[in-house]
């Protein structure tokens, strides 16, 4: 019996390659990582000279190294600040954009639509938050716009602070608001809300109770999409932000990427574990308060 | 409620044109000619003539086409057997592994790329490109494979039955029948592949050798510079063109597809 039988004959051979090979893939480059980096943020791994030795002691001294890191308390902090008015910002903006592309606009109009809302975000994300820069710029289209109408006479110095940092972060996350909730209100249906006047409801009071209701899977799923890498954050606050806006993101890109060696990659998986845990707790919650049972995706 | 939906209408018109304004200011500023500014001078196409005598851009952009490219296939092809699997067989845990795909998409990726470069020191892998393609293949199976799915999911086994009943055996059947129908959800998959990879920037960060620079890498060292370096902004106008191309194609495989 040559190979090609064996194959042919064997189901458990089949699974093997059809679900084993991928999931061993992910289980060693994706899965087993996050155990590595557990236990070496617990300093179980020692150095010796190029090779590392497991050591099991586990001790926290990394964690503690990262709780006496000057302003991380303050910059976690801010990070759930800066994710949470993200997500706010995005939905605010998103919901009559999703809303009026799902239902308002005829039909044949609406691949269209979504393409073309979709179109900037294929472009490179530095690039777009490099683009930033010139507008919310001292001598940029903000501020001279501002100028013009007589609200301001010196310039606002929107780089390095919150406001750039927030105003950008909802930038580039826009996408990730729209698209889900475009999902839910396009299948909306629309009879519905003809019922709801035909007894004699205002389109305020139908929209309360039927379109919003209806929308919350959407905003969920959109509002996690958002929150959740927000939170870690450290492209814009270091392309548009300054020293006041330091976030999680902001420290672990530091700790792996300009302190570095054993101590700073340490604390960084700390740091990184510390996010991961948070989140999690955070969607949890969330979630239960906002709609029960979802599913995601 | 008529004046409702024209405040609405405005209202999407002026979303829309703020989304694009950054890119396009972006594109203007490449033919500024005062770098200390921003504020436009005069109009020059030095910018253009720098970014194009620039190796190091070609360079990046050349790595980012390779690593691309070899992420791609090897991606699509375990997401297709893994996509195959499911949809064709009985296993215990079967009802798990959507779950588990969708890991690498919801974890944030800067904890993937910094648990990925512990892991890679640890059992002493040396940084290389292959290193920053193994990390990209553990974030695109799973982008191949809801794509691949979702086309399996949506057509009849009975093509492949038929097959089998003709004598064809399941190597057979699955080259010549099963893989011709998925061909179009494979075109739509491996070109999703590709852009993840061609534009990751945090785990091709995190995982590089030094010196080994995709296109996104040399942005944000331009970029992460203060001020306004205009040649990153002729760069801009050529990714642009790049990414309106992968646009229009992406557009076009999806036409197929649904």
């Amino acid at each position: 019996m040559n190979v090609a039988d064996v194959i042919r004959r064997s189901r458990r051979l089949k699974l093997f390659i059809f679900i084993g090979i991928p999931m061993i893939y992910l289980l060693i480059f994706f899965f087993i990582p996050f155990l590595i980096a557990l236990l070496y943020s617990l300093g179980m791994f020692k150095q010796v000279v190029y090779q590392y030795h497991f050591v099991p002691e586990p001790s926290l001294e990394y964690y503690v190294g990262l709780s006496k890191y000057p302003g991380i308390f303050k910059a976690i902090q801010r990070s759930f600040y800066y994710a949470t008015l993200t997500t706010i910002g995005t939905l605010l903006i998103s919901y009559p954009l999703a809303y009026y592309i799902g239902v308002k606009l005829e039909e044949r109009y609406r691949d269209l639509a979504v393409l073309v809302v979709f179109t900037p975000f294929w472009i490179n994300f530095l690039l777009r938050v490099y683009a930033m820069r010139f507008i919310l710029h001292e001598a940029g289209m903000v501020n001279t716009i501002l100028r013009l109408l007589g609200i301001i006479t010196e310039p606002i110095r929107f780089l390095g602070t919150d406001v750039a940092v927030i105003v950008v972060m909802i930038y580039s996350y826009l996408i990730f608001m729209v698209l889900p909730l475009y999902g839910v209100l396009e299948k909306l249906n629309v009879e519905l809300l003809e019922a709801a006047y035909t007894l004699g409801a205002t389109p305020f009071r139908a929209f309360l109770k039927i379109t919003l209701p209806l929308s919350i899977p959407g905003i969920l799923a959109g509002s996690l999409l958002v929150f959740i890498p927000a939170v870690g954050e450290f492209v814009i606050p270091e392309l548009v932000g300054g020293p006041n806006t330091t976030t999680l993101g902001t420290i672990i890109y530091s700790f792996f990427l300009r302190v570095r060696g054993v101590t700073g990659w340490g604390i960084g998986s700390a740091a990184g574990l510390i996010y991961i845990a948070m989140i999690l707790v955070a969607s949890y919650v969330y979630m239960r308060f906002v709609g029960g049972e979802v599913r995601l995706g | 409620m008529k004046l409702f939906d024209k405040i609405l209408k405005a209202y999407t018109y002026t979303v829309l044109a703020l989304i694009y304004l950054p890119i396009v200011i972006l594109i203007i500023f490449s033919f500024n000619e005062s770098r200390s500014k921003v504020v436009f001078t005069g109009f020059t196409l030095e910018n253009y003539y720098s970014l194009i005598g620039n190796y190091r851009v070609w360079d990046s952009f050349y790595n980012s086409i390779w690593t691309g490219a070899v992420v791609t296939v090897v991606s699509v092809v375990l997401a297709i057997l893994m996509a195959y699997g499911v949809s064709r067989y009985e296993f215990s845990g079967k009802t798990l592994i959507d779950s588990i795909m969708l890991i690498p998409i919801i974890i944030p990726e800067i904890v993937e790329a910094l648990t990925l470069l512990v892991f890679l020191v640890i059992i002493g892998i040396e940084l290389s490109p292959y290193t920053v393609i193994i990390g990209h293949v553990a974030f695109d199976i799973s982008f191949a494979y809801v794509v691949v799915k979702a086309r399996m999911a949506g057509y009849d086994p009975q093509f492949e039955e038929a097959a089998r009943t003709l004598g064809a055996d399941e190597i057979r059947a699955f080259t010549k029948v099963t893989l011709p129908i998925l061909a179009p959800g494979i075109a739509a998959a491996a070109l999703i592949a590709f852009l993840e990879s061609y534009d990751d920037f945090i785990k091709t960060f995190f995982t590089r050798p030094p010196g080994f620079m995709t296109l996104p890498v040399y942005i944000w060292n331009m970029a992460s510079r203060r001020g306004f370096p205009l040649d990153l902004n002729a760069l801009a106008t050529f990714v642009v063109a790049i990414s309106l191309i992968f646009a229009y194609i992406r557009n076009r495989i999806e036409r197929r597809v649904y």
